[in-house]
């Protein structure tokens, strides 16, 4: 207690060379919580945007159809699929097709979905923002840039083409989502068209299941195990297309850059902790001589090194977490995601990004702390350690 | 005079008793002219640019062979309509590809004109027909796979001289010209076709029918084998 109360005194003797190390630890502390914060608040929201709008939390498809998602690869019969966590289910048919207005063509993915089964399950049903939701054969649903770019408005008829057959459907609603894939790629059509338009043979491509947030990957494991053969079921993770390699190459890149951040952090405080520790030599070798032990003055300089950086990551948890609950409760990022969306529509990305706040990134950002009074241990401990305290009472 | 006036009377009769589907069917039979060779040339106006196109094409009046001549970039490339099966032979890919049948609507070399311009029968196979003011009325079936919400068909003397295509808030879109019909061999074949985007000012399509030679085509030119090295 006393060592403490002795290294608490030494870190105040010097206010201004505690402030300035303080500061770096405070500056690196935000970087650390913000950054978690922002890579975590942009997985969640990927995960909610595939398992929400554009995918679904689990999808279960012939294998064949993964491997090559060709409505012909689709479901003949309709497969039973039982899980405790499984909520809802509903069958999906989903085809490249041709749409055609009076003033251009492009081409997308429909999606053929029962109209009360998909409320059960994604959210687009309820983002409606122009019309109404599916509700019978001969009517289309589109995502609202996607309706822009076509030039077609609720109540007119959108031609939808595939290589099996056309059908001239009426829009009866436009979707506002948020989300790239909906907004400007999304054409939700009934089922029973979308069965039509793949030729008749397929049921369905895909069925989508619901299941609680965070075990998609838990369930789809579990119904590899008892799916019967040739069927695959993947998690939310899995069903993310690019956008997944972007996000996992960003966690690659932050996270060792992080680590190297606080390194630095704790090599300028350490070096800092040096520096006083040479210039009190002499007052070492004295509190030595009244009979502290080198290891216990080792200890010491450990203990003002995490002091004086304990200090800067209080500080920066606080600003940090400040930070973080702000931008989680802001929509601080929507320009930017804004802008992202436009750039890559079809990517899956959310108009919003909310980061995420957890408790966990003070232990994170703590490392820095415990790196500190290591090497302090290591560096100007050392110094302390070969200390001979007669040389300098003697004045050499 | 008299003959010809009793002929006349005998041609109002038939038109008055023709019903308005009938009206256009045959008006659309008249459009693909008999079997025959020709040199068409297609040239695609764009505002501040044109390019023109010079293709051979064999037809038996249901089948139709075509093969770029000029522009030497193009040249070699060919297309082949069998019914609902499309071909098109690339000579920079060296491959002949089958088209999906949703490839008909797509805007043939870039022009303005789709195949289903060329070679379809979409006009009386999705469309109820009606006669008003002189000129038969085409308002989809429920259902139908048209963009359109109305075409306008304008007929001269049994030939479509104007086809004008309507977007579902009643503005003109597009607008088809044929000209020119020529009696060949029993059949007709308009000469000149001329078709305007007029949702797009300077967009334009042109389409000069020359060198025909009127006559049986052989069966090659319908055999997606033949489209690489030519009938």
């Amino acid at each position: 207690m006393s060592l403490l109360r002795l290294a608490w005194r030494n870190v105040l003797r010097q206010r201004r060379r505690t402030a300035l190390l303080s500061l770096v630890v405070v500056y690196v502390t935000v970087a650390v919580l913000f950054l978690f914060g922002f890579l975590d608040g942009y997985g969640e929201s990927l995960v909610e945007a595939y398992a929400e709008y554009v995918e679904a939390p689990v999808v279960v498809a012939r294998e064949v159809w993964w491997q090559d998602p060709d409505p012909e690869n689709g479901f003949r019969e309709l497969p039973a699929v039982a899980h405790p966590l499984v909520r809802a289910a509903t069958p999906r048919l989903s085809l490249y097709a041709l749409l055609r207005s009076p003033y251009r063509v492009q081409g997308g993915v429909v999606l053929g979905v029962d109209p009360e089964g998909e409320k059960a399950l994604s959210r687009v049903p309820f983002k409606v923002s122009q019309g109404r939701w599916l509700s019978a054969p001969g009517e289309a649903v589109l995502g609202q840039r996607l309706a822009e770019r076509l030039d077609v408005r609720v109540g007119e008829r959108l031609v939808v083409e595939t290589r099996k057959g056309a059908l001239g459907l009426q829009v009866v609603g436009l979707v506002r989502a948020g989300v790239g894939n909906v907004d400007f790629g999304g054409v939700y059509v009934h089922l029973e068209d979308a069965q039509r338009l793949s030729g008749g043979r397929v049921l369905a491509t895909h069925l989508a299941l619901k299941v609680p947030r965070g075990k998609e990957e838990g369930v789809a494991k579990a119904l590899n195990q008892v799916l019967p053969e040739g069927l695959r079921a993947q998690g939310v993770w899995e069903l993310m297309g690019p956008i997944r390699a972007d996000y996992e190459g960003s966690r690659l890149f932050y996270v060792p850059l992080l680590g190297l951040f606080m390194l630095l952090a704790a090599v300028a405080v350490v070096s800092t902790t040096y520096v006083s520790v040479r210039e009190r030599l002499r007052e070492f070798a004295v509190v030595e001589s009244l009979g502290l032990s080198p290891f216990r003055l080792a200890a010491q300089v450990a203990l003002e090194a995490a002091l004086a950086s304990g200090l800067g990551l209080l500080l920066g948890l606080l600003l940090g977490y400040a930070l973080l609950w702000y931008t989680s409760t802001h929509d601080v990022f929507g320009p930017l995601m804004r802008l992202s969306v436009e750039l890559l529509p079809e990517s899956g990305l959310s108009e919003h990004l909310y980061t995420a706040l957890r408790p966990v990134y003070a232990l994170y950002a703590a490392t820095v702390v415990g790196l500190s009074a290591l090497l302090a241990l290591l560096f100007p401990g050392r110094l302390v350690l070969a200390l001979e305290p007669t040389r300098y009472l003697k004045g050499e | 005079m008299k003959r010809f006036g009793i002929l006349l009377l005998a041609l109002a009769a038939f038109a008055l008793g023709q019903s308005p589907l009938e009206k256009l069917k045959s008006a659309l039979d008249r459009l693909r002219g008999p079997a025959h060779q020709a040199v068409y040339a297609l040239t695609v106006e764009r505002p501040g640019s044109s390019r023109t196109y010079r293709l051979r094409v064999y037809t038996d009046g249901e089948r139709a062979h075509l093969r770029v001549l000029e522009p030497k970039a193009e040249a070699g490339m060919a297309f082949l309509s069998l019914g609902q099966d499309l071909y098109l032979f690339d000579p920079r890919l060296g491959r002949t590809l089958r088209l999906p049948p949703s490839g008909r609507s797509e805007r043939f070399l870039g022009s303005d004109l789709t195949y289903q311009d060329l070679m379809g029968r979409d006009l009386e196979e999705l469309f109820q027909v009606t006669e008003e003011g002189g000129a038969l009325r085409l308002v989809p079936k429920p259902g139908a796979p048209t963009p359109y919400g109305r075409v306008e068909v304008y007929l001269k003397e049994g030939f479509i001289e104007r086809v004008l295509y309507y977007d579902q808030r009643g503005q003109a879109v597009r607008e088809l010209r044929l000209g020119s019909y020529q009696r060949l061999d029993g059949a007709y074949l308009p000469r000149t076709l001329e078709l305007k985007d007029l949702t797009r000012q300077g967009y334009r399509t042109l389409v000069e029918v020359t060198e025909v030679q009127v006559g049986p085509v052989p069966e090659r030119c319908f055999n997606p084998l033949y489209l690489e090295r030519g009938c």
